[in-house]
């Protein structure tokens, strides 16, 4: 881990240093011991607060949105699954890839913070990571806290497809194995909620979707929600009303339209990064949603998870004069 | 605040006899935004057309809904209504309580009376929000492509043309002329197919207006109506028509013979070769697959025989553009592939079992056989004929499930045909039903069965090969019993299917393929040549099955239309379209494949925002002129960028809330 480190310091002091960017966004320190927190460097000094461990679960590639329509070059720090919200940018034509340098690290796994918070004592402060293989160990000035990966990864981790980058400029580590579990269904979740009969599954859902307070972080961190202006945050004439169809009001109809609109959006496009669900101040599981539409992408259409590339179009994005036309 | 004014239409007694109308226009006064409601016995008519100008004058209304039909009916009278009371047409709504509602409701009143007040409601939202509309113009280019030059693409090519504009015609084989000029006579006259239509085609190549590309193939269009480019690839043919005089010498030398395409086969013809004697042009292709120079790399004779020099076998491609404002599509058809379908039949592999096509070579006196009826396996006279129709027509199991319509017909003309000169012959005519419908065609037909055709209902079962017989097995439905024929020769009236490669055409003229295969036109019945992309026109049997006549007839509507089009100096463009929220657009480009007119494309705007340098971004920018209004593209975009005017999101969702809340 230390080596993936100083080669990530070393590559953004000599992108920064030879101008080839204006800026690397990467991982640096954070405000305690179970996180880090994202970190713009711009010049080469400041490359040396870069770091790199198991408690990067932010997604990065959504920064880059914040300069899109500046003309510099920007390098971005990716895990495997961040890589697919790269290609779910360049696909969608929100950055260009001249003006992008992707620094790939290789993850093998993230810890789970939700799991691992609790564990370390107030004020410790974090002074180096160890990755013993099974067991994540994190040294503080507080004692060695350790955190076997079997238990404390996040939930998305056990089901990784893809802990190498699918798209990386530069690599900053060699490869590390996957965290997935051996044999696990990457749809069992969503088949339990299926197997509920209609009135349960609402009722699931409206539970959920009553706690939503409508903050957007979800839709603010995710890579597939790209537009300038939100169709939610369009001044529909007496927007603050229930009754309107998308508007802003806290209520459940709302809150439902809210998030079944946006998952229409990203059906085919969600790159099942699972930041969403991570960020949600209230924990609804806003993956599984996503995942339904995975699943059901698959079937209908063999849609693989978006983003592992740039070449395969979401199938709802494509048209073909081939296209069945039983419905007309 | 918009002042509506809702103008509820009794269409007699198709909406009154069924809802209280005066009670509807009394309810309606209440909606939103409704300043004026009345009620009429006919609105579209003269005196209802001027009471709603009325109003709209003595109410100052700004917005008006009608209460009546289906828009499809009146929405373009009540525009003109509106305009002539200088309002702007785009400021009427319609709501549709006649097929909507009373004509399917009419058992049940009260419900019908409620829903013609949610459909008023729904109505008066979408006004609210109406915004008036303009079209805008575009330039006109005064000429017109025409692909395919069968009889549908000669006789549009000349209509237009005589009609002063220049014409463009492409065809794909080396000689104009397409089925038609392959047929002996023609039903129900029996006047000799080549004598009327051979005039037509010199006609072409003779007319200043027109340019002939043959041995030609559309390979790209691009633009939209009035402006269209056309990109031409005209294959090889390693003649130089420059210089060529068409005296036949070449093909009298060639010591290369193969199957003569023209004669389906029958004979053969030279690896040089003009297809038939009339073929305009006049002047000979190489078919380079069989030319022995081409081949085995020796031979040249051509090139020695030729006095004019004309023979290059360097010869490359040429690629064309040219402008046009119109395109009318003339592709016609080709015969349904019966042998990999109807095994009972031989798989095409009895030679005595074949096509109407091919008989109508056989009795050609420009034919294989010199219009001797000879059977092609051993050369003789057949004296028991077998005809079959609906071969792959009115068959879903194996063919088509349509009929083929010339069918009947010209088996009538082929036992009338045999009859006539085969002496002592006997036809047998199985036959599903016989259609005639059409100026002298039952009288044609009783005349086929009074020269002694003997006509059998039913299906065949079985044809199979007993000696130099055909054993032909069917029922005779009529009389409940299984027939068995002896023949010696089986003519198949096979289906007329769509040309090949008509798919690549309808891509490329962004035109749809109907479920059968044949191109679709705009309105089955009140719009039949034209299609649903602006300037281009559909003609002959490109459309559908037919005969002559009506293929002709077709053609000359097709041309018609486009000389209408063609002698505008712009055009006027349905301001119906999508139009673009720049500020909005993120430029993902997802409305760009999604179009089915290629209507949008994605271009660099530079954006000032106070407090910043300008800054260059990437929107959607929609072609006016390629826009059909379809609002695929509005369902992609997810900011709602891109949206159709007339039919705006906010438009759409105020309606859904004016019926659902
Ligand atoms: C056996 C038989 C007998 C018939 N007898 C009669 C009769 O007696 N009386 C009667 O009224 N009707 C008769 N018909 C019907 C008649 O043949 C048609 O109505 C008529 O020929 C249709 O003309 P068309 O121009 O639409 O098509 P076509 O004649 O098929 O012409 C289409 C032309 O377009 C060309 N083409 C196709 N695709 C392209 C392309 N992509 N690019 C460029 N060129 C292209 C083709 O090469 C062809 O030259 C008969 C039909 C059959 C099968
Ligand atoms: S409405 Fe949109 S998709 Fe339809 S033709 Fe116009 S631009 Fe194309
Ligand atoms: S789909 Fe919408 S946001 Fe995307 S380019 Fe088209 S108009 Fe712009």
């Amino acid at each position: 881990m230390k080596a993936v480190i100083d080669n990530l310091r070393r590559e953004a002091v000599r992108l920064l240093a030879n101008d080839e960017v204006k800026m690397v966004i990467g991982y640096g320190e954070g405000t305690d011991a179970s996180r880090t927190t994202p970190y713009f460097a711009s010049t080469p000094e400041q490359s040396a607060a870069f770091t790199w461990g198991p408690l990067c679960a932010n997604n990065l590639a959504k920064h880059l949105l914040d300069y899109r329509y500046e003309d510099t070059r920007l390098a971005v720090v990716v895990k495997g699954c961040d890589s697919r919200g790269i290609n779910r940018l360049l696909q969608d034509l929100q950055f260009p890839r001249e003006r992008l340098v992707v620094l790939g690290v290789p993850c093998g796994g993230q810890l789970d913070r939700n799991l691992i918070a609790p564990e370390i004592p107030p004020g410790a402060r974090l002074q180096g990571i160890e990755d013993t293989g099974k067991v994540y160990v994190l040294v503080t000035d507080k004692g060695r806290l350790s955190f076997p990966k079997d238990r404390f990864l996040m939930p998305k981790c056990y089901l990784c497809e893809t802990n190498m980058p699918v798209v990386a400029d530069f690599m900053a580590g060699d490869p590390v194995p996957s965290p997935a579990r051996e044999g696990s269904d990457r749809t069992a979740e969503v088949n339990e909620i299926e197997a509920l009969d209609v009135a349960a599954r609402s009722s699931f859902w409206d539970n959920e979707f009553s706690r939503c307070l409508r903050c957007n972080a979800c839709r603010n961190v995710c890579p597939a929600c790209s537009c300038k202006e939100c169709v939610f945050e369009q001044a529909v004439p007496g927007w603050q009303q229930s009754g309107i169809i998308g508007s802003k009001a806290n209520s459940l109809p709302e809150n439902m339209v809210f998030h079944l609109v946006r998952m229409f959006h990203v059906i085919g496009r969600c790159v099942d990064c699972g930041e969403c669900e991570r960020v949600c101040p209230v924990d609804i599981p806003l993956r599984l949603l996503y995942r339904k539409t995975l699943k059901d992408a698959h079937i209908l259409y063999g849609a693989g998870t978006p983003g592992m590339s740039t070449e395969v179009q979401s199938p709802l994005s494509e048209f073909s004069p081939e296209d069945p036309e039983e419905f007309m | 605040m918009p002042r509506i004014g809702v103008f509820v239409c009794w269409c007699g007694s198709n909406i009154g006899g069924v809802i209280d109308c005066p009670k509807l226009a009394t309810d309606a006064v209440n909606l939103p935004g409704v300043v004026y409601s009345t009620e009429y016995k006919y609105m579209c008519s003269e005196p209802g057309q001027n009471s709603i100008i009325q109003a709209i004058r003595d109410h100052r209304l700004d917005r008006v809904v009608v209460a009546s039909c289906s828009p499809r009916l009146h929405e373009e009278t009540f525009r003109k209504t509106l305009a002539r009371a200088g309002l702007n047409p785009y400021l009427l709504e319609m709501a549709n309580i006649r097929e909507h509602c009373t004509w399917v409701h009419n058992k049940e009143p009260e419900k019908a009376q409620a829903k013609s007040l949610a459909l008023v409601s729904r109505a008066v939202a979408k006004a609210n929000l109406l915004e008036p509309l303009f079209p805008s113009s575009i330039p006109m280019t005064k000429r017109c492509l025409v692909i395919g030059g069968g009889i549908a693409g000669i006789q549009t090519a000349l209509d237009v043309a005589d009609a002063g504009h220049e014409v463009i015609l492409v065809e794909r084989e080396p000689t104009i002329g397409g089925n038609m000029v392959k047929l002996d006579k023609t039903f129900p006259t029996l006047d000799c197919s080549a004598c009327i239509s051979t005039p037509k085609m010199v006609a072409v190549s003779t007319h200043p207006n027109i340019t002939l590309y043959t041995y030609s193939e559309v390979a790209g269009v691009d633009g939209y109506i009035g402006n269209f480019e056309v990109t031409i690839r005209c294959k090889v043919s390693y003649v130089d028509h420059t210089k060529c005089t068409g005296c036949g010498d070449c093909q009298a030398k060639c010591p290369t013979k193969v199957s003569n395409e023209f004669n389906l086969g029958l004979d053969t013809r030279k690896a040089i070769y003009i297809p038939f004697p009339q073929a305009v042009p006049n002047k000979p292709v190489i078919d380079a697959a069989n030319c022995r120079y081409f081949t085995t790399g020796k031979c040249k004779i051509c090139q020695k025989i030729c006095a004019a020099g004309a023979i290059d076998y360097e010869q490359q491609e040429t690629i064309i553009t040219e402008k046009v404002g119109a395109i009318v599509v003339a592709t016609g058809y080709q015969l349904f592939d019966w042998a990999a379908a109807y095994g009972e039949y031989g798989y095409g592999r009895f030679p005595d079992v074949v096509t109407g096509m091919h008989f109508e070579r056989l009795v050609n006196a420009a034919g294989p056989t010199g219009g001797k009826i000879l059977r092609p396996s051993d050369q003789t006279e057949p004296k028991t004929v077998v005809f079959v129709k609906c071969v792959g027509s009115r068959d879903p199991a194996k063919g088509k499930e349509y009929c083929s319509r010339a069918c009947c017909m010209y088996t009538a003309k082929h036992a009338h045909q045999v009859l006539e000169k085969v002496p002592g012959a006997k036809v047998y005519i199985f036959y599903i039903d016989v259609r005639t419908p059409g100026k002298a065609y039952e009288e044609f037909y009783q005349r086929t069965i009074s020269d002694g055709a003997v006509y059998v209902r039913g299906r065949v079962s079985k044809i199979y090969q007993l000696g130099d017989k055909l054993v032909v097995r069917g029922s005779d439905t009529l009389l409940g019993r299984p027939v068995e024929v002896e023949a010696d020769m089986v003519v198949l009236a096979s289906a007329m299917v769509s040309s090949g490669g008509i798919e690549d055409v309808a891509r490329m003229v962004s035109v749809q393929v109907d479920k059968d295969g044949w191109l679709q036109e705009a309105h089955p019945k009140l719009r039949p040549v034209e299609t649903h992309t602006g300037g281009v026109f559909l003609a002959g049997t490109c459309q559908g099955p037919k005969d002559i006549p009506d293929t002709v007839a077709q053609a000359s509507a097709a041309a018609s239309k486009v000389s209408g089009l063609l002698f505008r100096e712009e055009l006027a463009t349905d301001p119906m379209i999508s139009t673009v929220n720049q500020a909005i657009c993120t430029g993902c480009g997802l409305c760009v494949p999604v179009c089915p007119y290629q209507a949008v494309e994605l271009k660099t705007i530079t954006e000032r925002i106070p407090g910043h340098a300008p800054r260059e971004r990437t929107v959607a920018s929609v072609n006016s002129g390629l826009c059909q209004g379809c609002g695929a593209c509005n369902v992609a975009c997810r900011p709602g960028a891109i949206q159709v005017k007339g039919f705006s999101n906010d438009e759409l969702v105020a309606e859904v809330d004016a019926i659902c809340l």
